[in-house]
């Protein structure tokens, strides 16, 4: 290798050195109850809901959020101020290329999303979706005619099937939450 | 009043207790103790004792209580009553499964007898992972449906590596990996891009799917900015046919060495940069470098790089996208002379770009449409190192590509498309195509 090549991993190296780095714990970004606190900063209570739906309720679900990937274990809590309902928090996962991606968000009161959060991310395709400003398109939205792909959502090329499947599954919540969560 | 606050003043109380203590010890020395004061002051120590037990009973109570909350539904969880609440899931085992192809009809406007039709591409890609920081990518591919001595098909291992993270942001990879460079090598299934087939320019100047083995690092940070950086195998310039005319279509495409047997006295470092903080737009550039003799005789000092610049932006339901890249090989001269006769010598240069833009005009469910159009403009012998006067090739004129069509999904994960090419200044003859791809 001549001194050209070394000037450039010398380059590369350094400016990994540069970058933010933080340590990782198994994979995780973000604890659950990081983003529970996060999601609902006046909660006092966050109560895990054991969510089982008929096959009417999928249906419903489902025509409404559209096609889905691939999920794998989904989690719904209620949070609570008071014992008043502050909204919902949930930790999903989907397929991003290959691997499954946990990710969380929540709807409040009203039905408006909060920010969505990689929990974990399994793969190096596609890991542009932990983007803060990807992630933020979501927060405030409350109706699913504003959750499309691409044109609300812009998409990361590169990381399209991670950043389509995320949408997807984000609609899939929404859906839920509009059909069975919201007014139980 | 709730868990939570209870909980803190609990320990607030708790706290206060303590330091209640501790000025009582620090100011119970012996010349304030009087006998009736020591007393009165044993008597509040005995009695903040009993406060100090009943308030770590208490918390002991409300932390038990708390913990119980958490894992049961409360009385107000949704009444539904099946067993299954998500889509399918596979997320249980560690082994996953996926691929991709794609089937092309491809007619040209002038000798028709030169219609082919063929599955072009057939491949099955095996995940595995082995801990939840470590997995195996790899991918098997059949090209040309038929690969035998007698057929024009062949059996290809186009990745396999292992990636490994680091930390939060870092992944390390070992094997044979696509090389990230372009808007195609890394995201070349059919479903990723326009038309029937990959464009000319990542295909004849930058050889997606082009893969290397060797050691890698990548790091994604929040603000959008990933970065590559590694050491590979190269290109084997010893490879070169000058009897053949494969290296004027694609000349990296005619001496790379896809880790069969590569020779790996030269190795090549790479790096690239991309920029996808703004949603919808990515910026980014690559370089990949490295000596191409690979110690064999007559190749000295050959030595080849490659560059480019891309950008993709996606504003509303436009997709627009642009892609610069520039090839180089040194030390050719000496090469090319003793080449000198043959049809076709080694370029010292060669290039190309291209702009396309897409609209999708129709999204609905699983339906989606997408017209598109895209001007491509390359070279792949731009220029000649000097020979001896009236040895020296003549360079290629640019060549000129004009292609647009519609890319039409209806399932996820499969695309029907159609397109017409018009190639200016080139032997190659107008042609239409139709291809159906699909990934999953």
């Amino acid at each position: 290798m001549n001194n050209k090549h070394s000037t450039l991993l010398g380059g590369a190296g350094l400016l990994a050195m540069t970058l933010p780095v933080s340590v990782v714990v198994a994979g995780e970004y973000l604890s659950v109850e990081t983003a529970q606190r996060a999601a609902f900063k006046q909660a006092d209570r966050f109560d895990e809901i054991d969510l089982t739906l008929n096959a009417d309720q999928q249906k419903a679900i489902l025509a409404l959020a559209g096609p889905q990937p691939p999920h794998g274990k989904l989690r719904v809590w209620r949070a609570t101020q008071s014992a008043r309902l502050l909204g919902y928090f949930f930790t999903d996962e989907v397929i991003g290329r290959q691997d499954l991606i946990s990710y969380a968000t929540s709807i409040d009161a009203g039905g408006k999303l909060g920010e969505v959060e990689i929990l974990v991310y399994r793969e190096t395709h596609g890991a542009e979706v932990k983007n803060r400003a990807w992630r933020q398109q979501f927060a405030g939205r409350d109706n699913l005619a504003q959750l499309q792909f691409t044109t609300d959502i812009k998409n990361i090329a590169g990381a399209t099937l991670s950043c389509e499947h995320v949408t997807q599954g984000v609609r899939w919540l929404l859906a839920l939450w509009q059909t069975t969560l919201h007014g139980s | 009043m709730s868990c939570v606050s209870s909980e803190r003043s609990a320990l607030s109380r708790l706290r206060t207790s303590f330091a209640v203590l501790a000025v009582l010890s620090a100011t119970a020395t012996p010349s304030l103790a009087a006998a009736a004061t020591q007393a009165e002051l044993e008597a509040k120590v005995q009695s903040l004792a009993e406060q100090l037990a009943a308030l770590q009973a208490e918390l002991a109570q409300m932390k038990a209580q708390q913990s119980a909350n958490s894992s049961s539904a409360p009385a107000s969880a949704p009444a539904v009553t099946s067993a299954t609440a998500v889509p399918s899931s596979g997320s249980a085992s560690p082994l996953s499964f996926f691929g991709y192809g794609e089937l092309n009809y491809s007619q040209p406007r002038d000798n028709t007898a030169d219609t082919t039709a063929d599955l072009a591409r057939f491949v099955l890609g095996v995940g595995y992972r082995f801990d939840d920081r470590t997995r195996l990518v790899s991918e098997v591919e059949l090209e040309h449906a038929v690969s035998s001595s007698e057929d024009p098909g062949e059996v290809e291992v186009e990745q396999a590596y292992i990636e490994h993270q680091l930390t939060n942001s870092i992944f390390a990879k070992a094997g044979l990996f696509l090389i990230p460079t372009g808007l195609l090598n890394e995201n070349h299934e059919p479903t990723r891009y326009y038309g029937v087939f990959r464009n000319f320019v990542e295909t004849a100047i930058i050889p997606t799917t082009w893969r290397e083995g060797g050691l890698a690092i990548q790091g994604n940070s929040e603000i959008g900015l990933r970065w590559d950086a590694g050491v590979s195998t190269g290109f084997d310039l010893s490879k070169w046919d000058a009897t053949a005319t494969e290296g004027l279509e694609s000349p990296l495409g005619s001496i790379h060495q896809e880790l069969a047997l590569a020779h790996g006295k030269d190795l090549s470092v790479f790096g690239a940069l991309n920029y996808t903080g703004v949603p919808g737009l990515r910026v980014g550039a690559s370089v990949f470098t490295g000596g191409a003799s690979q110690g064999q005789q007559g190749f000295d000092g050959a030595h080849i790089t490659l560059w480019e610049a891309h950008t993709r932006w996606t504003p509303g339901a436009f997709d627009l996208s642009g892609l610069y890249a520039h090839g180089h090989i040194s030390n050719t001269q000496v090469i090319n002379t003793a080449l000198v006769g043959n049809p076709t010598l080694i370029p010292e240069n060669f290039f190309g770009w291209y702009l396309q833009g897409a609209y999708r005009l129709f999204d609905h469910g699983r339906y989606n449409f997408s017209p598109f159009v895209r001007y491509e403009r390359f070279n792949t012998a731009a220029d000649y190192a000097a020979l001896p006067a009236g040895l020296t090739p003549d360079t290629l004129a640019d060549q000129k590509v004009w292609t647009t069509g519609f890319n039409l999904g209806f399932a996820p994960g499969v695309v029907l498309k159609a397109d017409y090419q018009w190639f200016r200044d080139s032997a190659l003859s107008d042609r239409f195509d139709l291809g159906i791809g699909y990934q999953f």
